[in-house]
């Protein structure tokens, strides 16, 4: 490492170069941490992780018996042994807080500004906003259903709001500023099971649903405007460059004189191939008598895509993440596929993430690492990494007992975090540690106070 | 290419290699002539492994049915998944082959040519044409409008009514003509959707799914959940019309069973999670 490090400073090897090295090798070395433990004070599955945005030093963790807990991650609490730094949680919020949930609480996040602030969301059908350093409830919103999953953006300046998907079809933006529910999305036909804001703008909100659709939202606007269709795909990466301007000229044709209800516009019947524009119309007729036509109400045309019924996957859509630039979005689904979509062109990639069993009934949580091209999935009882772009299984992690149901890589320090429903918080770090390298490196005769047998005399 | 022919040929028994070869060379005419004149000269690795599928695709006595490959089947036999997808997504745009959903499972998918089809929906068409004379003229319909521009594997009730308006009136019998005949089924979850089907079918699924389990459980019972490839072939399922080669091929592709290379030759493994 240290002969990379003279290459950098004397201009051989690029710095970007130097870190895209490093931390490849670091990712290919990943196994379970034989230096750091987590002491997880759950009585009941992990459901959610995730570590603040801000600092990177704080994991929150949600789990099924209502409890949530802090832990600082790079501050250990007490050593066991002299080598395994065992971090405790900060503190515990359970049932037995006077405003705990009441049941399994299924997604924890961090304000995403700073860590003064942490959300919760519920089978008790309520998403309660917690103080940290007073360890309080400062807001409290009731949901119609059992809450599966909540958002907040990263990026957002202009407003501060908590998407929440619950069993209801409806998904809420509950704002904290106010206090109350901002909007209203409706257009998904079942519960909604994963939601995730876009990284690259603070208004498009893309969920996921039991129905199998994933829908882009614009809050600015009503209605969504764009469903992923499993079907339409694209070869490669990014759409081809010719099939893509012609199209655009049609359907902002037949946008703009479909202005009050779909069955006006006439839109041809032929099947369009690869790389198409926003509004898609399934539904039009010609002036035969067709039984069982469309109803003759006219609509708004943001509401035009709850006609919409393309399906992104055959089952559920259990999870969802979009990648750092905001070109990109993974979604895992209970018919045990994984797709990854191009955002702009709202096409399946068509890549394949090879045969993996995913659990059905509960939401995963997915990790991406775009720069590494590397994809991580709970997949049943062990953690799978896939290359992104060619769905080739780099590794797996096998170390929970029982079902993993979420995973979260920290890009700091390259660690993975997964819980499953074993109760347990695995550590998954490199096995090369860059201190002992480095230590060994300057003083060369002396060992490492563990090695030495501390038994014989 | 030599890749694909040697894991397929792993798959096969001692005695078929020249079988295989043979077959190979007739069913290369067929789709050179269904690909047209700008593609003839190149083969892409999918095309290669599902003409040797089709060519070893059992035959079942008491149905005549054409050869049909499973998606997991194709996934088994070509290395990289992710170039199987897309080659089957442009051959599907050629209309070389049409891609079926199938009842059994969560993601089985059948694969099938188009001259297959168009042979399996004829000798559909004229079991029907025996009982009743009239309404007929709606399959004529289906393969000219439908076929020709649905590549999808489902279709909505109005994109159908609409499509085969083009040949005539269309009404509801017409509808229940398609569905009596085998070509479309209702979707269980939506009522106005429809998936495109292949006609009596329904006894080689059936046999599909019990031959599955049975050789799941077969491997199961045995102490290590695990058997040589070479014996393991030559057993002959009791539930299943199609053959062990068949439900070896699909269960490894959808990642039920591991193949493991040892130095005793090839072992069918249990995968474990």
């Amino acid at each position: 490492m240290w002969k990379e490090v003279r290459d950098r400073e004397t201009g051989t090897l690029l710095p970007l170069s130097l870190v895209r090295r490093l931390r490849s090798r670091r990712l290919a070395a990943l196994q379970l941490s034989n230096r750091k433990e987590i002491v997880s004070p759950h009585h009941g599955a992990v459901n959610s992780l995730q570590v603040d945005l801000t600092e990177g030093r704080y994991l929150l963790s949600g789990a099924s018996d209502g409890s949530a807990a802090v832990y600082d991650i790079q501050h250990t609490t007490d050593y066991d042994g002299g080598l395994i730094a065992k971090h405790k949680n900060l503190f515990v919020v359970d049932k037995q807080h006077n405003h705990g949930h009441k049941f399994a609480i299924s997604t924890a996040i961090w304000y995403p500004i700073d860590t003064g602030l942490f959300i919760t969301g519920s089978f008790d059908h309520h998403v309660k906003v917690w103080d940290t350093n007073m360890i309080q409830v400062v807001m409290d919103f009731k949901m119609p259903g059992k809450v599966y999953g909540t958002a907040m953006s990263s990026i957002a300046t202009a407003h501060m709001l908590i998407a929440t998907g619950s069993a209801d079809v409806q998904v809420r933006l509950c704002d904290i500023a106010s206090g109350a529910f901002t909007h209203t999305l409706s257009g998904h036909r079942d519960g909604v099971m994963s939601l995730e804001w876009s990284t690259s703008s603070e208004w498009i909100l893309m969920t996921g649903g039991c129905d199998g659709a994933i829908r882009f939202w614009d809050i600015r606007r009503a209605g969504c405007f764009c469903v992923l269709d499993q079907s339409r795909s694209q070869l490669g990466r990014r759409p081809p460059f010719s099939q893509g301007t012609p199209k655009r000229d049609f359907i902002a044709s037949t946008v703009s004189t479909g202005k009050s209800s779909f069955e006006k516009t006439p839109v041809s019947q032929k099947r369009m191939p690869v790389g198409n524009g926003k509004k898609q119309l399934t539904t039009s007729r010609k002036n035969q008598n067709v039984s069982g036509g469309p109803s003759t109400q006219r609509l708004h045309p943001g509401m035009s895509s709850s006609h919409n019924r393309a399906t992104a996957h055959y089952g559920a859509v259990t999870g969802l993440r979009a990648t750092s630039d905001g070109m990109y979005l993974l979604s895992s689904g209970s018919d045990s596929r994984l797709r990854l979509w191009d955002i702009e062109s709202g096409c399946n990639t068509l890549v394949n993430f090879e045969a993996m069993r995913l659990q059905t009934s509960k939401a995963i949580q997915l990790a991406a690492f775009q720069d590494s091209s590397l994809v991580f999935v709970p997949s049943m009882a062990s953690v799978k990494a896939y290359d992104m772009w060619s769905g080739t299984n780099l590794g797996t992690f096998r170390g929970h007992y029982e079902l993993v149901n979420c995973c979260y890589f920290n890009l700091q320090d390259q660690e993975l975090y997964t819980g499953s429903n074993d109760r347990q918080i695995l550590v998954w770090s490199p096995s090369i540690p860059a201190v002992t390298v480095m230590e060994e490196d300057d003083k060369k005769g002396q060992t490492l106070s563990t090695d030495r047998d501390n038994w014989s005399d | 290419m030599a890749e694909t022919s040697r894991l397929a040929g792993t798959k096969r028994g001692r005695g078929d290699e020249e079988i295989g070869a043979d077959s190979n060379s007739n069913a290369d005419s067929d789709p050179r002539q269904a690909l047209g004149l700008e593609n003839n000269l190149t083969f892409s690795d999918t095309l290669v492994a599902l003409q040797m599928m089709r060519s070893q695709f059992p035959s079942v006595e008491k149905v005549t049915i054409q050869p049909f490959i499973l998606q997991s089947q194709l996934y088994s036999s070509v290395k990289d998944r992710t170039q199987v997808d897309r080659d089957l997504e442009s051959l599907k745009k050629e209309k070389v082959l049409r891609v079926f959903k199938l009842s059994t499972g969560q993601d089985d998918h059948a694969i099938m040519f188009m001259e297959d089809y168009l042979k399996q929906m004829a000798s559909s068409v004229k079991r029907f044409e025996k009982e009743k004379q009239h309404d007929l003229e709606v399959f004529e319909w289906f393969k000219t409008y439908v076929m020709e521009s649905k590549l999808d594997v489902c279709i909505a009730h109005q994109e159908l009514c609409s499509l085969l308006s083009h040949g005539g009136e269309v009404t509801d019998r017409h509808v229940t003509l398609l569905i009596s005949a085998g070509l479309l089924t209702r979707q269980l979850i939506d009522p106005n959707m429809y998936w495109f089907a292949i006609p009596n079918i329904g006894s080689i699924l059936k046999g599909l799914s019990q031959g599955r389990k049975e050789l799941l459980s077969l491997l199961n019972r045995r102490k290590y959940k695990e058997m040589p490839l070479a014996p393991l072939e030559k057993k002959r399922l009791r539930l299943s019309p199609l053959d062990m080669r068949f439900h070896l091929r699909d269960l490894i592709g959808s990642g039920h069973l591991k193949s493991l290379q040892t130095p005793a030759g090839i072992i069918v493994r249990v995968a474990k999670d």
